[in-house]
């Protein structure tokens, strides 16, 4: 008899117990989450309808904003410290080696409903976003290039569209004509994602390579030739050229003053602004002429490691960065007018985005999305080597520095020093 | 003078005002320090979690380190040409607000002076990059009303690092003008008066008279000026960024770029501090006792 | 005496004075008021349809109202312990012998020697463990350092320069030291005590650094703030910064103006 009993007891308990954890399961709840951003104009939209999921999912998201600098800091000081305040992180193209390695973002696809469709994401977009074949971070903003030209100059020349580099540098020079108009506006800035971003297209068209088997190779004559290139086309814009960062050149283009620009597709949507542009329905857009290539980039939301701990709050997190990043976030963009922030193939296939994006957009966007690729160097190193090419690289372009060849010779030693000083430590 | 003899009552006031605060400062000052210290000794990259003493390597890449010798180069031209620029602008105005306007436009024109430091520094920074800009600035513009277009001062190589100094000149030469109007304020009036009806001239009278007089004051003003010019990083980093190439790029931006906003490499990062540190302390130090013997 | 060349240079040089401090912040009001398109024009407009949609962007935000109330918390009570604690201390060191009284100047001045990013680590992980990471508890610790050896290194000579007879004179009437201290050095040094109180404010109040290391949500700063209206997704938005620069200027322009009337009140009762 008290055998019986024990085992029905035993029985009665392991029940109580199954079903105890299979309630937890199920109600494990996550009261907050905290968003590590930079403001865009995506995750502005997102807010309008924030309140929405919040009610819905029972979880409260706080968004904290920064620059985009300070962003890049603080998600490296709240990682590294521990400190883990954010359980989402934004991060970049630029940063996702560094922190996969670091094991400071989980790897995402595991902790996404299974109606994200993370495939439905611009093959370029899904590029920049992984590592070693990992995807870290769902993309909210992206794009690859554009040669931006101004269709108005080049019919009133006669010039066609240049289909290649040669034909560029020809046409920059013909509608070279200071000070009403220059032919070229160029990142100058020193900066991985800044001239180093603009850069690596022409020494990837010359032949050049960034490394050979994790030995840095990017001081070849190819590149020697590409910077010299790149260099030259500086003497055909603004003043004070050399050192533009990407909001100089764009505004630059917008008001007017520029025939010619190779830059990042959501700048088009800007560049139909009226209230913003000079420049309204002169522009158009193409792929860069071969053999430049289209650099993708993108930047989005990942999960922290060290911010979400459990499985619980990964999943709450990965759920909320699903909706964050959704279709329908993407089309709710659409709607309010923002036409820059889309990063999937079903928001380009959309009805709503075939009628309201202007028809040169569009087929721009058919042209260059074939051949968006990385351009960058995708190790975690990226950061370091790509921010001390930049400064030699200003320095080549203000005239700081004559010689290239040494110049870059410099900046290929310092990565093959960095490394060497990885290789190290692992 | 008169030999007084005064009864001296020994009082705890001193222990009593003195124990508290420098004690505090003491564990505030001391802690850190030694952390950084530590942190220089090893080599800590935030990327991986661990990391072991190196001893004193970190020093000896830094001095073969070109961006490293070239920041400490713009560090000591940033340091003298913000330091020297505010004190006479600040000087400047005070003597011509002293001697030239009287009563409430005074006062008035002293708090418009103190309005430029209030500003952010970021946003101070943006106000400025944005007028020299040389397509959409208004001192390109104006320039060019007068013939002289087409400059850019931030992208040229040799006037970048002027033409941030001048923005931090205009914060702070500007309040150094109110402060030492309001110094110049409490003196006491005979021995100006007596001076005037000696000397012909009124420079003469602040040069060997009144300004004399607040050495003490004006001196300090300028040893904090000093420690305060060394953190110069925000201007800079949102006119230039450090550049064109390196011609702007302080030490304490290399190493906020090296320690944090760029890599993680914070023991690389705390040694250029570190050495900050060292060298800060050893020029101080001599500038203290220099100015010791003037005071006597 | 050419008394009317005198008065026209002067008000030339007054009239260059005053444009030299507020054009700039002016230029800035007019262009938080301008749509984009009217600001990145080669030729300045001063003509312009005005909007208000920059102002609105940045007060929309919560975290500014967020932002502002830490920043005057934090950096109020920071000046106020500095003030506390250090007057007395600097009256102290310029009126009584104390051993090693110019090294002490020196380590004053000596605290401030290291740079920020090479204690944002050390500090970061200290206050983790502490338990207040995030807080403005060690927001106003940290900045406390600065305050403190501020208002402590500007309010000596202060003191100094108090001529000895009048304490002297107190004295001999009876005077306690402290209510020396309390009745007689104050408030004649009071002037000069009020400026190094409004440096180590304005050294703290724009201080960014090490608010964006040891903040996070919680007890975010302004400048913190101001950075994130920098960069908006787009290009750089002039107007809006511009909007929040004026907007963030304006809390220390009224405690300064505040600080100010109260001195002069101060001074008329004495």
């Amino acid at each position: 008899m008290k055998i019986v009993t024990a085992i029905a007891w035993g029985g009665v308990m392991s029940a109580a117990c199954l079903s105890m954890s299979a309630a937890s399961a199920q109600s494990c709840s996550v009261p907050v989450l905290k968003v590590l951003a930079q403001k865009s104009l995506g995750l502005t939209v997102m807010e309008k309808t924030l309140a929405e999921y919040e009610k819905k999912n029972g979880t409260k998201v706080q968004i904290s904003y920064f620059g985009e600098n300070d962003r890049r800091s603080k998600a490296r000081l709240d990682a590294s410290t521990r400190a883990g305040s954010y359980q989402i992180y934004y991060i970049d193209e630029a940063n996702v080696a560094e922190f996969a390695t670091a094991g400071w973002v989980v790897p995402l696809l595991k902790y996404l409903p299974k109606d994200a469709d993370y495939e439905d994401f611009l093959p370029g977009r899904r590029a920049v976003a992984s590592y070693k074949g990992v995807a870290y971070f769902a993309p909210l903003i992206g794009g690859s290039d554009f040669l931006f030209y101004r269709r108005d100059l080049l019919e009133k020349a006669g010039i066609a569209v240049p289909k290649t580099l040669d034909e560029l540098v020809a046409a920059v020079k013909k509608l070279n004509n200071p000070p009403n108009v220059y032919g070229w506006a160029a990142r100058g800035q020193r900066g991985s994602g800044m001239n180093v971003w603009r850069w690596a297209p022409f020494m990837l068209a010359a032949g050049g390579k960034w490394e050979n088997n994790g030995v840095p190779t990017f001081n070849s004559p190819q590149a020697v030739k590409a910077t010299t290139l790149y260099r030259e086309l500086f003497k055909y814009s603004p003043p004070g050229g050399a050192t533009y960062d990407w909001s100089n050149a764009l505004e630059a283009f917008r008001s007017g003053k520029v025939a010619f620009m190779i830059e990042s597709t959501p700048f088009a949507d800007w560049m139909e602004d009226p209230k913003k542009s000079s420049v309204v329905d002169k522009v158009g857009y193409v792929r860069p002429p071969s053999p430049l290539p289209s650099a993708a980039y993108g930047h989005g939301l990942a999960i922290s490691a060290t911010g979400a701990k459990d499985e619980c709050t990964r999943q709450a997190a990965g759920k909320f960065i699903a909706w964050a990043t959704g279709k329908e976030q993407e089309q709710a963009r659409l709607k309010d007018n923002v036409f820059s922030d889309y990063n999937r193939s079903s928001t380009i296939a959309s009805e709503y985005f075939r009628k309201h994006v202007k028809p040169q957009i569009q087929a721009g966007l058919t042209d260059t999305t074939p051949v968006s690729r990385v351009t960058i160097w995708p190790s975690p190193e990226w950061p370091d080597i790509g921010d001390n090419l930049g400064v030699v690289l200003e320095e080549v372009f203000t005239g700081t520095r004559g010689d290239v060849q040494s110049a870059l010779d410099e900046a290929n030693e310092y990565a093959t020093e960095v490394m060497q000083r990885a290789q190290k430590r692992k | 003078m008169p030999y007084t003899i005064r009864k001296k009552r020994h009082t705890w006031l001193p222990a009593v005002f003195l124990t508290l605060p420098l004690l505090v400062l003491l564990i505030l000052g001391l802690v850190p320090s030694i952390a950084a210290i530590n942190l220089a000794l090893q080599n800590r990259v935030l990327r991986y979690s661990d990391s072991e003493y190196v001893g004193f390597a970190n020093f000896l890449r830094l001095f073969g380190d070109r961006r490293f010798l070239n920041a400490v180069q713009v560090s000591a031209i940033w340091e003298v040409v913000t330091v020297a620029g505010s004190l006479i602008v600040g000087v400047l105005l005070a003597v011509f607000l002293f001697e030239r306007i009287r009563g409430r436009a005074r006062d008035l024109l002293a708090l418009l002076l103190i309005v430029p430091v209030l500003l952010p520094r970021v946003s101070a920074a943006f106000i400025w990059k944005f007028m020299y800009s040389p397509l959409m600035g208004i001192l390109n513009w104006l320039l060019e009303c007068v013939g002289l277009g087409g400059t850019a001062l931030l992208s040229d190589p040799a006037t970048a690092l002027y033409a941030v100094a001048l923005v931090d000149i205009w914060q702070w030469g500007l309040f150094f003008g109110t402060v030492i109007l309001k110094l110049l304020e409490t003196l006491p009036t005979e021995p100006l008066e007596a001076a005037r009806l000696d000397y012909a001239g009124t420079l003469q009278v602040y040069a060997y008279i009144a300004l004399p007089m607040l050495k003490v004051p004006i001196m300090s003003l300028v040893f904090i000026k000093m420690v305060e010019s060394l953190r110069s990083f925000d201007l800079i980093y949102v006119m230039t960024k450090g550049g064109p190439g390196i011609a702007t790029e302080t030490l304490d931006m290399y190493a906020y770029a090296q320690g944090i906003g760029l890599m993680g490499k914070v023991s690389y990062a705390s040694s250029m501090a570190v050495l900050m540190m060292l060298a800060t302390t050893i020029i101080f130090t001599l500038l203290w006792k220099r100015v010791a013997k003037w005071e006597n | 005496m050419t008394r009317g060349l005198g008065a026209v240079a002067t008000t030339a040089v007054t009239t260059l004075i005053v444009l030299a401090a507020l054009f700039p912040i002016l230029w800035a009001v007019l262009n938080s008021f301008k749509e984009l398109m009217d600001i990145v024009t080669p030729v300045p407009r001063f003509f312009f349809s005005p909007t208000l949609a920059n102002y609105q962007q940045v007060l929309a935000s919560p975290e500014v109202l967020t932002g502002l109330g830490n920043s005057v918390a934090i950096v109020g009570l920071a000046v106020l312990a500095g003030a506390v604690l250090g007057v007395p201390a600097a009256y102290a060191i310029a009126r009584y012998p104390i051993p090693a009284k110019k090294d002490i100047q020196f380590f004053l001045l000596s605290l401030r020697f290291l740079p920020p990013v090479a204690v944002a680590i050390p500090l970061i992980s200290i206050w983790i463990d502490l338990g207040l990471y995030d807080s403005r508890l060690s927001m106003v610790v940290t900045y406390l350092l600065v305050t403190l050896s501020t208002i402590i290194w500007l309010s000596i000579p202060a003191f100094a320069r108090i001529p000895k007879e009048i304490e002297e004179a107190a004295a001999l009437d009876g005077y306690s030291p402290y209510q020396v201290f309390w009745h007689v050095a104050l408030p004649v040094a009071s002037k000069t005590l009020m400026g190094g109180i409004v440096f180590s404010f304005v050294l703290v109040w724009n201080e960014l650094m090490i608010a964006l290391a040891l903040t996070s949500s919680k007890s975010m700063t302004l400048p913190v703030v101001a950075s994130a209206f920098t960069s908006m997704g787009q290009e750089v938005p002039w107007g809006v910064v511009n909007a929040s620069t004026v907007l963030l200027a304006l809390p220390p322009l009224l405690f300064v103006g505040i600080l100010g009337r109260l001195l002069n009140s101060m001074l008329k009762h004495k």
